[in-house]
């Protein structure tokens, strides 16, 4: 239970980073701090201004998407066409800079960010889980609902679909490229965030939390295969499983080193990721 | 046939373009009258591609003049020339794979606001193309090069296009489908579409169309009506085996 928790903040994780990976070809080394922005909205939100825990989440995204969406236009945009080395530096000093005001803002020391959910766990039949994380199991499932559907049955996932498939075809066809990259940008931020808003409250928020969140949205990206959505679920819901079965059984100091173990078994065994039939999106 | 006279639909005027340092095209000079079906050809790399590319967007003309409909469009955004009413049927086909053939023809009219118009033609094309029809919810890559190029044709037809720029149509089909392909375009044009097209085969291309051009190094070297072309000796000994 508790992995699907964990699985599902995971593959909204993925879902974002892979489809900024998959369509602009950019390694994108903020994730993890978008999803920590996202974290400090939600205790923003709950803590400070007592909204609820759905305003919260919505909250982070909205500020994940905007921020996202105002990096791709002044940082990315200007630097299309050139290298991916180029990207990747830049999205390096994001991380950084991003990191660094988040401590500036909040400060170092690590905050529990209330929830309006009772501890008292909900005990249905052979198991026991608390209601709060029963609650951010549900969002997660619902916001990964709404991205499936944001990407196959919506005219703009469709432009998104096309432009990642052959980008000259699409612009052809009259699709503004730029502003799809900006959109899909916004989206991705938009999705860490969300996923920093679930999981903060189960954990605590503090400016380095995205660093690990980064690590295993690049796992799951890894074991779903490049601009793969349906690889990116399932590969943050099997990240999130093992690593709970690890913890349970192994050991709970272990948790991180299992995930890591399955990545490095899977591109032994199958480098083009667990779901790769061909790259694609959607 | 005779080309209709009347003022140019598309006229270029000492076009320039480059890919970085290498030129494409040294002031290229062409019209299309509206109801032509003109073509274009020559040799790889003398710039058919180019001029295509030019016109539709995709590359930027430095110098010159692109007029279209008495509207100059050089410099637009392909959105801008498609909606304009220039719809560009690429080389090599080049439809969505992973997107089925009803989401490919959706892109086609992807600049058009009037839902209501798109979704009769989305009929009307799969009615004209029988072949489609059968594979709406198929995807794209899955289509033998043939169907693949009805698809590709089709999904341009759905911008309702005034003028449509053919890319290569017969490059890599079968004589039997490429014989198809150039029905389909004769089609295209008695329903009222100006074409445009470039074409490596040479003698195909001038049979069927009003004019020709002659293109080389990023210039037109010859002009003229496809008839007189076909008995042009510089012609026959370059471009036609003879």
């Amino acid at each position: 239970m508790n992995g699907l928790v964990l699985g599902g903040t995971y593959a909204l994780l993925g879902i974002g980073l892979t489809l900024i990976f998959g369509l602009m070809n950019v390694v994108n080394f903020a994730h993890g701090e978008f999803y920590t922005l996202g974290a400090y909205a939600a205790f923003a939100t709950l803590a400070g201004l007592g909204g609820g825990f759905v305003a919260a989440v919505l909250g982070a995204i909205v500020c994940g998407a905007l921020l996202g969406g105002l990096t791709e236009r002044v940082l990315l945009r200007p630097l299309r066409g050139e290298s991916i080395d180029t990207t990747m530096l830049v999205m390096i000093g994001v991380w950084i800079a991003m990191q660094n005001a988040e401590l500036l803002v909040w400060g170092g020391v690590a905050k529990s960010i209330p929830h309006p959910f009772p501890t008292e766990p909900l005990v249905l039949g052979p198991v026991a889980i608390a209601p709060l994380r029963l609650f951010v199991m549900a969002l997660a499932a619902g916001l990964i609902a709404a991205s499936y559907l944001l990407i196959h049955r919506t005219k703009l996932g469709r432009a998104m679909r096309a432009t990642f498939q052959d980008a000259e075809t699409a612009a052809l066809m009259g699709v503004k490229i730029a502003r799809i990259h900006t959109v899909t940008f916004a989206f991705g931020s938009g999705l860490a965030a969300a996923a920093g808003a679930l999981l903060g409250p189960v954990f605590l928020a503090y400016p380095s939390m995205g660093d690990l969140a980064a690590l295993k949205a690049f796992s799951v990206v890894i074991l779903g295969g490049l601009g793969n959505l349906p690889g990116a679920t399932l590969g943050g819901l099997l990240l999130g499983i093992a690593e709970e079965l690890g913890a349970g059984y192994v050991s709970s100091g272990y948790r991180d080193a299992v995930g890591f173990v399955i990545i490095i078994v899977v591109l032994l065994f199958r480098p083009s990721g667990l779901f790769a039939r061909q790259e694609r999106i959607g | 046939m005779s080309a209709p006279d009347g003022p140019a639909l598309l006229t270029l005027e000492d076009v320039h373009a480059a890919y970085g340092p290498v030129a494409a095209l040294a002031g290229l000079d062409l019209a299309v009258r509206p109801g032509e079906l003109v073509c274009l050809i020559g040799a790889n790399g003398a710039g058919k591609s180019s001029t295509l590319r030019a016109i539709s967007g995709l590359l930027r003309a430095g110098r010159g003049r692109i007029v279209f409909d008495g509207r100059e469009i050089g410099g637009l955004e392909p959105a801008e020339i498609l909606r304009a009413g220039i719809a560009h049927c690429p080389e090599g086909r080049r439809v969505f794979p992973h997107l089925t053939v009803d989401e490919n023809l959706a892109m086609g009219a992807y600049v058009r606001r009037d839902r209501r118009a798109v979704t009769d033609d989305l009929e009307r094309v799969c009615e004209h193309f029988p072949i489609l029809a059968e594979r709406r919810r198929q995807m794209a890559g899955t289509l033998s090069g043939g169907e693949q190029q009805m698809l590709a044709i089709a999904r341009a037809l759905m911008a309702r296009p005034r003028l449509m720029l053919f890319d290569e149509p017969s490059l890599g089909l079968a004589p039997t489908v490429v014989e198809t392909t150039f029905g389909i375009i004769a089609d295209i044009r008695r329903r009222g579409t100006t074409v445009l097209m470039v074409e490596q085969n040479a003698y195909l291309a001038l049979r069927m169309a009003d004019r020709g051009y002659v293109m080389e190094t990023g210039r037109i070297v010859l002009e003229g009506p496809a008839a007189e072309l076909l008995a042009n000796d510089h012609v026959r000994r370059a471009y036609l085996g003879g």
